[in-house]
């Protein structure tokens, strides 16, 4: 092995450990967990951080203002039902009964105060094929 | 009709079957004959798959709903630009569309492969690019066939969804397809020349062409789905690292690092291993993104849902996965490369940074794209990585790679390139002390602001005076623009390329401004009240209802004043499509100028239209992002274009004077190579 190709592979090296070291400290500080209502509410750790939840919104206790953009509702797992308050715009397709998938913090008071909310609709381009098949 | 494009369909099938026995016949008996029979089994695939779509397109316009897939995505009332762009709206017409691409690339790159070439490097070229039609082929008529005929013809379809009701969702889809398409032909060049057991550099060249053909229609398929989501999404980005935009964008970081080592091979016959790893791993890129979409492991806004389709491309990616793999591995002793590198600091040193760092970004993108799926297998709780992982390892690694384009046009071979780089980088050094104290000193105090200024005013600078030089010699014995089209069409590469680093830099600037300085609030107001907001004064006069062709739509009617009184009314609107009544689509309003966007999303409002919620954003240099992209298209298209003086070979070359050449041959560049080199195979037969 020669000198240059020594000094190009440590370049080559510098440059791979910096971007390995920035995507780690990335990955530290932008993870969040995906979990369902039951994971979440059974399992204390996920309690004091950001998480990411997906259920149903029950047509109990709903309510959505998109002027003063707020929504409260409770998030249905499998057994078990969290009090959610979001906070944002309103996705076009929230409604009681969908599926959506909501992001953000248990507060003190025991509500999951969330400001990221997709309806969640995993075939978007394929709906039309479900509503033609509901009807 | 349903059954003449399933016919049609058929036939492409077949067509590919004999294509894929042909070539291999003609390979194995080396028969001139049955390459030719393959060649044209390619020419009547495209036809047969081109008349496949004609009746589905002729079925979309004529709204024939005895096609479920007509019934299922367009209706009566939908204006002709959308039915024509529901072709692509649903999974089997979108992948139809695929392979309609590639089947007409397919067909062009066969019949202008270089004639000179061995037979079984032709055959070989032939059977790869057969097998991937035959892939899309078979995958559209048994599993995602858009001929399917409707159940009972309904009086109506369904409709597009309002989403995709957009002018950039007409261009988007095909371009970037084309784009992704267009990776297998450089694929298919590579194996063909790898399988014959070519030594030469020779089949490099011709690729060369096919990569920056699919790069610029990656490229401006990317920037048109960001332009989509921009407007069509209202969140007020324009990339949200969402896993189908990530798709796209690592076969787009491959792609370009190719372009870069490609160079490298080409000069000095080295990075062999490298470039052809590097095809392999775009096009298996090019796949897995098309699988990412359609199967449904990741969720995404944009993705279609689970289906059985994703099994077929995941058991087809293996599978080009370990062939790719098989080949390299095999042909390792033939691919080494002869010569030794010069110096971390010459051209080849610059290129290899540029590889390393797109290729990391690369595998970034990759592991946090597919995290969801990898934290499930291994964790059992799916764990996502926010924004805010990819950014950490973009932002710095694209502002370096901007750097590295700021000393691009100064490097050179040979023993005395740091000497020269470094009495050439003096202007452009100056030029980004200037700009970032300018930024500085005007009050953005953000270190990427002034990082990102200071780099790109570099990489400005550094090309304009390397431009200027040349033309400035050149002007002394033609006239001014004489000596410009000349000295472009002279080294349509070196000036092609250095566009192409002027977009990316504007985009560059475009989306450092944007995202470090964005405002976002979200107000509540009456109708005839104001407020005050990132220098604006936005005053709702009034809120209303109107009837669009095919939906209904509330508008807000806001008036913008500015600081200096200039004042602009923007109109956001919520429409509800009459066969999506379900859903209320944003239709956002944005006053945009050279500094900034102001972007405004009707929100929400009461009942009765008293109270109104308008989420107001400013986002700087937005446009600046969008003219890049323009920049780019025509350093791309300089690139792709052949030299016209070759074109009109009749007028001699004049001869230049001693100085202009010396200066000309200081330019490092194809020139001599190209001469050197019969042109590409791909040029025009």
């Amino acid at each position: 092995m020669n000198s240059m190709r020594i000094k190009l592979a440590v370049g080559a090296c510098v440059l791979l450990g910096a971007i390995t070291y920035l995507a780690l400290a990335g990955a530290r500080q932008a993870h969040v967990y995906h979990l369902t209502v039951d994971q979440f509410l059974s399992d204390g750790q996920y309690r004091t951080q950001r998480v990411r939840l997906c259920g149903t919104v029950d047509d109990k206790h709903f309510s959505a203002s998109p002027a003063s953009l707020t929504a409260s509702f409770l998030l249905k797992g499998a057994g078990v039902e969290l009090p959610v308050q979001y906070h944002g715009v309103i996705p076009a397709l929230f409604q009681a009964g969908r599926d959506v998938v909501v992001e953000g913090q248990l507060n003190p008071q025991g509500v999951f105060a969330a400001d990221v909310m997709m309806t969640k609709c995993a075939s978007k381009y394929e709906s039309a094929a479900d509503k033609a098949s509901a009807s | 009709m349903n059954t003449l494009g399933e016919m049609a369909l058929s036939f492409a099938v077949l067509a590919s079957a004999v294509a894929i026995l042909a070539s291999m016949i003609s390979a194995r008996f080396q028969s001139a004959r049955a390459l030719c029979v393959a060649r044209w089994s390619i020419a009547a695939l495209a036809v047969m798959l081109c008349a496949s779509a004609a009746v589905l397109f002729t079925a979309l316009l004529g709204g024939d709903f005895s096609f479920d897939y007509v019934a299922r995505f367009t209706d009566r009332a939908l204006p002709v630009g959308y039915k024509l762009a529901a072709f692509w709206a649903g999974q089997e017409g979108s992948l139809l569309l695929w392979a309609v691409l590639l089947a007409v690339l397919s067909a062009i790159a066969v019949f202008t492969l270089n004639r000179q070439q061995p037979i079984a490097q032709s055959a070989a070229t032939i059977a790869t690019l057969s097998v991937v039609c035959a892939f899309f082929a078979l995958l559209i008529l048994f599993a995602a066939n858009p001929f399917a005929v409707s159940p009972e013809i309904p009086d109506d379809g369904n409709g597009l969804n309002p989403m995709l009701q957009d002018w950039a969702m007409i261009a988007h889809p095909p371009l970037l397809f084309l784009g992704y398409a267009g990776f297998t032909i450089p694929f298919a060049l590579m194996v063909g020349a790898l399988l014959a057991g070519r030594q030469d550099d020779r089949w490099i060249d011709a690729t060369r062409w096919w990569v920056l053909f699919a790069w610029l229609f990656l490229t401006v398929g990317i920037v048109l789905g960001a332009k989509w989501a921009y407007v069509e999404l209202g969140w007020g980005g324009y990339w949200a690292w969402d896993p189908v935009e990530n798709a796209s964008l690592l076969p787009w970081l491959t792609g370009t690092a190719f372009i870069h080592s490609l160079m490298v091979q080409q000069h000095r016959g080295m990075f062999r291993i490298w470039n052809s790893a590097l095809l392999a791993v775009t096009f298996v890129l090019c796949i897995f993104g098309t699988y990412l979409t359609r199967s449904g492991i990741v969720d995404s806004v944009h993705s279609f849902g689970e289906s059985l389709i994703g099994t077929f491309f995941l058991a087809f990616l293996l599978v080009a996965v370990a062939f790719s793999v098989g080949l390299i591995i095999w042909r390792m002793r033939r691919l080494r490369s002869q010569r030794k590198l010069e110096g971390l600091i010459g051209r080849d040193g610059v290129f290899l940074a540029v590889n390393v760092l797109l290729s990391g970004m690369m595998l970034v993108v990759l592991i946090g794209t597919v995290f969801p799926v990898i934290s499930r297998l291994f964790t059992g709780t799916s764990t996502t990585l926010g924004p805010g992982f990819y950014n950490k390892v973009v932002a710095p690694a694209g502002l370096l790679l901007v750097a590295l384009m700021a000393i691009g046009p100064l490097l050179t071979y040979g023993k005395d390139a740091a000497g020269r780089l470094a009495r050439g980088s003096l202007i452009p050094a100056l030029a980004a002390i200037v700009a970032g104290v300018a930024v500085w000193a005007c009050g953005y105090h953000n270190a990427w602001a002034v990082a990102c200024a200071a780099i790109a005013a570099a990489a400005i600078t550094a090309a304009l005076v390397d431009f200027a030089r040349m033309l400035i010699a050149r002007c002394r014995e033609e006239t001014p623009l004489l000596a410009l089209v000349r000295l472009i069409d002279g080294n349509h590469r070196r000036y092609g390329g250095q566009l192409v680093h002027m977009g990316i830099v504007l985009v560059v600037i475009g989306v450092t401004g944007s995202s470090v300085f964005s405002t976002n609030q979200t107000f509540q107001l009456n109708p005839g009240r104001s407020t005050d907001f990132a220098g604006f004064k936005l005053t709702l006069n009034s809120i209303g209802q109107s009837r669009g062709v095919n939906y209904q739509t509330t508008e807000a009617n806001v008036t913008a004043t500015d600081a200096d009184g200039r004042s602009i009314t923007l109109r956001p609107q919520r429409r509800v499509y009459d066969k999506w009544e379900e859903q209320t689509n944003s239709v956002v309003a944005i006053g945009s100028n050279w500094k900034r966007d102001l972007y405004l999303n009707l929100a929400g409002w009461d009942e009765d239209g008293r109270n109104v919620a308008i989420q107001a954003i400013v986002n700087p240099l937005v446009n600046w992002i969008w003219a890049g992209g323009w920049v780019l298209t025509i350093g791309a298209l300089i690139c792709l274009i052949p030299r016209i003086e070759s074109v009109f070979e009749k007028t001699p070359a004049p001869q230049l004077a001693p100085a202009v050449r010396q200066q000309a041959l200081k330019a490092p560049g194809p020139r001599g190579r190209r001469s050197r080199n019969p042109g590409p195979a791909v040029v025009a037969r």
